[in-house]
């Protein structure tokens, strides 16, 4: 069954796609046939027959590639047996078992062409044709081919990583048929959990026509003005919601050597008029760069560089003007720069290169409506999404305030966009009726397309008050009778608040409500115990107030399991320590499949107290395929809590018992409300809280058993000192404490020795040492 | 009396646990095929079979069931032949033919087949549901003590250094891939039908070895003070052996290949946390029982445990190095734990036809603290 298939709710249904074929194994094919694969969909993928005794060679390569590939290509490593390989000139004819092509092979329009001559030959007619380029028009793509292939035929582009970048743009030509683009963008969405977002057939479609014009304009100006790397990174990162990476970073992640073939392309492409060509001069710096290796991460380095000489390690910049490295310095922001507005208006030579550059920028972002996209909301989701900017450059234009913005354009010289005119002193974006709205060219506002059945708790908030809330969380009407409660602390984290707010919810969903979700639209659903709350009451020594606090957790989940309604989890992001145990705590999860879920309280030296412990052992005994006798749920639950190891994905989750059979993973984010409600909603009919388990705990031998391998790690040097005493308690949660294999525990007692156990090390000096330095650097203690 | 011979020995290829080419094989399948090998090789009629008596250290999941009885059903031995399971741990295997040799010498059967297996992939050390005695664990904590920290007890007390060490893993790589070049290890091996196709060949040994390339190794069980490595360890292996052992009578009237002569066995207890020497007293013990000293034997084979406790026993009992583990040794070859003493004992008498001396020695360690022996002389 595949991941799609096993989602259920809206985002099941089945793959429209029984077979997809990847043409080209470069990054981008490799990681497009992972990600296919990832959504449960067998995939052929081909590449040229290579030399020597595999002819697969390359394919096979590559997807060893990805397999190894940081952060990794595949969610879950046995997702790869789902790709077949083969070689395009041995294998094309397969192309007619499959339901769609992508073709990602180097982009010469030449071999493309000849390569879909020869596909038009064997796939299935009306089969989709699609290709990746990022720099050939559609119209040169399907020129001289056949009318019936370019029917079929259409661009679909990803982003590198494939995997993680929610940005696809779908490009249709004047013949393509719509229902095409209807299909693909169906399965992109739902299956592969992209944005699409439809672009028009002009050079670098929507994300990379305003990201390369900015990243040229950001350098070409800054060689300029005389700003240094870190000052234009400073300046054109963080302030206006952009990546710290900022434009070099940026650049030395994307490729230095990449630079010079984009500007051709681009200026090759554009019209005479296009304000690019104003700024297409390359960089002084670059060919020598190139030449001596500076691509970019992937080589020596870049604009920046990681000297190693000596033995150390010192982060060195480049000099825009001499191309001397010197160890980097942090640029200071004048004090009123830390927003867009604040730094647009800062009157030092910071200020004057923001303005300049973000001024350049929005304004080319505005000049191409309607060029490259009908929409506003287009373009801005093909910047949030292809370059991770937080605001489109609409968005940022309306934080800004467009006459103000107008006003600062004049003032540089720089031509203001119709469309910012039409705007004047209006939004682009505007709620009405509590339905978003956007501003059209034709300066009357419209409702911001959104694909169907797409569902988040921003919608519904527009729309109205919560049932309950507090400053913790929230209790949202999601319709049907479902109720979804979300955390609103900062990172999601728990506290007393939180658990308040969630025990009134419970009680409020039994009379008012069919079911529960726990959701949030945040980027984390729940990065687990407030830790800095920790650490004040213990600095307090007020342990008493610690101690009620682990009992009043764990009574507020089991009344959450013990609900007499369904209730839903459905993380995205982090669910760690009490974020992935009030997720265990659920009748079903529903997960994003970038959903990084773990039981990490040993890393703090504590051992999960909110009832963690027992979920996850009754997850593996309830398992069949764990092996026989009161051991193997035991060992398995305490090397992963005793690890804390943290999934890498929904998939992984899975294998970590985390999830169960039954369990759904939603591929688009945007979808995972809508799915987990679904779920609540087909669990409502002839719901009945589950039974109280009984507990079959391993005895004296099997703590045994557990401390001895400990010991052995110790010595080993694999766990230090203070490991040994927290895996020495966690040992005796899960092996029972005091109590002999042949008697049965209750899931009070279970949660007796987690209380114990949770108490006792709070109290430990390296426990305490653990959690400030957690708060301090964000990283483990290892003492 | 009946005197006993060893007529006939076969054995798997030995492949590293979880990253070989038995990861999906289960152990009753290669000690069947191995068993099966043994009898068409060696011409024994199956129906005149005693018993087949299984070594096995960690017998339970797919080891379990009395594996001797299901190995018998699954070589198709006849359903006359009984089957047991024995577990003296790593000197399960040897055990199995001093059983054989005291029912042939009590007249209570002619013919064994001797085998052991184990797979360290599919069934883990320790097996499933490790519950130790706390009570025996607070009163001697040795007795469930890691093995690697058993070796490194065996190397500070006799004073081994990690540079010895490193010199004795590579002598046995090198044994071993001489061994390999010369074709010696060829008939030994019985090919083994898996779902990944037909396996024919040895994959734990590592002919590319080099002195720097162990002296850069970190300490694998003790990180601070610690001279014991992977390297000087033996892996974690998959595999099985067998040997046929019957009286010589029944040999010579069957026209069995008379390899050797069993001349004299034994077992001895140590201190569990130097398990490492169990070879020492319990080859005393055999070469006395035979009347033999250690200059009498022309060859030996030492189990590999670790590199640390078998130069200690090569120390102590005064083993002459062109004596020693000929063809290499379970540190490169591998050591599958129920399956290492058929090897050996087979390897032996093997050695002793063809290095043309008169006396061989088999002995290995055993975790727990013991030792076993089998002394062999040629016929």
């Amino acid at each position: 069954m595949t991941e799609a298939m096993k989602s259920g709710g809206e985002g099941g249904v089945a793959s429209p796609f029984s077979r997809v074929c990847v043409i080209g194994s470069g990054v981008m094919g490799a990681g497009i046939a992972a990600q296919i694969a990832n959504a449960g969909v067998p995939v052929l993928l081909l590449d040229r027959k290579a030399e020597g005794s595999n002819p697969n060679a390359l394919a096979d390569g590559a997807i060893a590639k990805a397999l190894k590939a940081d952060p990794a290509a595949f969610m879950d490593p046995a997702a790869a047996k789902l790709i077949t390989t083969g070689t395009i000139e041995d294998d094309l004819g397969k192309v007619a078992d499959c339901d769609w092509v992508v073709e990602v092979i180097i982009e010469r329009l030449d071999l493309k062409q000849g390569l879909y001559r020869r596909l038009d030959e064997v796939r299935r007619p009306g089969t989709p044709v699609s290709s990746n380029t990022s720099t050939i028009p559609l119209a040169r793509l399907v020129e001289g081919m056949p009318e019936r292939f370019a029917r079929d035929f259409l661009i679909t582009h990803f982003f590198n990583p494939p995997r993680y970048m929610r940005l696809l743009e779908i490009v249709g030509g004047p013949l393509t048929d719509p229902a095409h683009v209807a299909r693909l963008t169906a399965f992109c969405d739902r299956s592969l959990g992209k944005t699409v977002v439809k672009a028009k057939d002009t050079p670098g479609f929507i994300a990379n026509r305003i990201g390369t014009f900015w990243m040229q304009v950001a350098a070409g100006v800054a060689v300029e003005q005389g700003l240094t790397v870190e000052e234009v990174d400073a300046v054109i990162g963080r302030p206006f919601g952009i990546p710290k990476t900022g434009v070099f970073g940026l650049l030395d992640l994307v490729g230095i050597d990449l630079m010079p073939h984009i500007a051709a392309s681009m200026t090759s492409l554009l019209a005479e008029g296009d304000r690019y060509h104003a700024f297409a001069g390359e960089l002084p710096l670059v060919p020598k760069m190139i030449a001596d290796g500076y691509t970019g991460r992937k080589g020596k380095g870049g604009f920046y560089r990681i000297n190693r000489e000596g033995g150390g390690k010192v982060k060195e910049s480049i000099d825009l003007k001499t191309g001397a490295y010197a160890p980097s310095r942090r640029a200071s922001l004048p004090p009123e720069g830390r927003d867009a507005a604040g730094l647009l208006g800062a009157q030092d030579r910071l200020g004057a290169y923001a303005r300049k550059v973000m001024g350049e920028t929005l304004a080319y972002a505005a000049s191409l409506v309607p060029e490259i996209s009908d929409d506003i909301s287009g373009i801005d989701r093909a910047m949030e999404l292809g370059f991770n900017w937080k605001m489109g450059p609409f968005a940022l234009i309306d934080q800004i305030g467009a006459a103000k913005f107008a006003a600062l354009l004049k003032q540089e010289g720089i031509a203001v966009p119709a469309l910012i005119e039409t705007a004047g002193d209006r939004k682009f974006y505007k709620d009405i009726d509590g339905v978003p709205n956007e501003l059209g060219a034709d300066g009357e506002y419209r409702p911001v397309p959104r694909p169907e059945g797409v569902l988040l708790l921003s919608d519904v908030r527009r729309k109205g008050k919560p049932v309950l809330s507090s400053k913790a969380g929230a209790l949202w009407d999601i319709g049907d009778g479902v109720a979804c409660f979300e955390i609103t602390t900062k990172m999601n984290t728990f506290e007393e608040r939180v658990l308040a707010i969630l025990e009134k919810s419970i009680e409020h969903v039994k009379e008012n409500f069919k079911a529960l979700v726990i959701y949030t639209d945040a980027t984390q659903f729940s990065a687990g115990a407030n830790l800095g709350l920790a650490q004040f009451a213990a600095n307090m020594a007020a342990f008493g107030e610690i101690k009620k606090l682990i009992a009043r957790g764990q009574t507020v989940f089991k009344s959450l399991k013990y609900a007499p309604f369904p209730v839903v989890a459905a993380p995205a992001g982090l669910a760690l320590g009490g974020g992935c145990e009030i997720t265990l705590h659920a009748d079903a999860i529903q997960a994003h499949a970038e959903s990084y879920i773990g039981l990490v309280e040993c890393g703090v030296g504590l051992i999960p107290g909110w009832g963690g412990c027992g979920e996850m052992l009754l997850r593996l005994a309830a398992d069949k395929r764990t092996p026989k006798g009161p051991m193997p749920p035991v060992r398995e639950v305490f090397e992963m809590i005793a690890t804390a190891r943290v999934s890498k994905s929904a998939a992984e989750a899975r294998r970590m018992h985390i999830l169960r059979d039954g369990d759904g993973i939603t591929m688009n984010r945007d979808r995972l409300l809508a799915d987990a409600k679904a779920r609540a909603l087909a669990l409502v009919d002839g719901y009945t809280p589950p039974a109280k388990p009984e507990f079959h705990p391993a005895g004296a031998g099997g703590k045994l058993a557990l401390n001895m391998a400990v010991d052995g790690m110790l010595r080993q040097g694999i766990a230090t000192p203070h490991d040994v005493t927290v895996a020495g308690w966690l040992a005796t949660i899960l092996t029972g404490g005091d109590h002999d294999m042949t008697e049965t525990l209750t899931e009070e007692q279970v949660l007796g020795l987690e209380q114990e156990a949770f108490y006792a090390l709070v109290q430990t000096v390296p426990t305490l040492d653990r959690i400030e330095h957690m708060l301090e650097t964000g990283k483990p203690l290892r003492n | 009396m009946n005197s006993v011979v060893i007529a006939g020995y076969a054995r798997s290829p030995f492949q590293l646990a979880r990253k070989g080419r038995f990861v999906k094989t289960r152990p009753d399948d290669i000690a069947a095929q191995v068993v099966r090998g043994l009898v068409e090789r060696t011409g024994i009629t199956p129906e005149e079979i005693e018993d087949l008596i299984l070594g096995c250290a960690f017998p339970e999941a797919e080891q379990g069931f009395n594996l001797g009885r299901i190995v018998g059903l699954l070589a198709g031995l006849p359903i006359s032949v009984a089957g047991v399971t024995v577990n003296r741990f790593c000197g399960s295997s040897m055990q199995s033919v001093h059983m054989a040799a005291g029912a042939i010498r009590m007249g209570a059967g002619e013919a064994f087949i001797c085998a052991g297996v184990e797979s360290m992939t599919r069934i883990p050390m320790g097996g499933f549901n490790p519950l130790p005695n706390p009570a025996l664990y607070k009163a001697r904590p040795g007795a469930y003590m890691d093995m690697g920290i058993t070796a490194e007890n065996v190397a500070r007390r006799y004073e081994i250094s990690r540079a010895e060490q490193d010199a004795f893993a590579l002598r046995s790589q090198i044994r071993t891939r001489d061994a390999v070049a010369a074709g010696h290890l060829e008939e030994e091996i019985v090919p083994i039908r898996t779902t990944d196709g037909v396996v024919s060949a040895d994959g734990c040994p590592r002919p590319e070895t080099t002195i720097e390339g162990l002296a850069g190794l970190k300490p694998a069980f003790d990180a601070t003070e610690g001279t014991v490595t992977a390297g000087t360890s033996s892996p974690l292996t998959d595999g099985a052996a067998a040997v046929l052992v019957c009286s010589e009578a029944y040999a010579d009237r069957k026209g069995l290949q008379k390899m050797a002569r069993v001349r004299s066995i034994a077992v001895s207890g140590c201190d569990p946390e130097t398990m490492g020497l169990g070879p020492i007293a319990a080859s005393r013990k055999a070469l006395e029982r035979a009347g033999l000293t250690i200059g009498d034997i022309g060859v030996v084979e030492l189990n590999e445990a670790f590199a640390a406790q078998a130069i200690a026993c090569v120390k102590d009992l005064g083993v002459r190095d062109e004596t020693l583990n000929i063809d290499g040794g379970a540190i490169a070859l591998g050591h599958p734990l129920g399956a290492t003493g058929a090897r050996i004992v087979g390897k032996a008498a093997q050695l002793l036809c063809r290095e043309g001396v008169s006396h061989a020695l088999a002995t290995q360690c055993i975790g727990g603290g013991q030792g076993i022996a089998t002394v062999l002389e040629r016929i």
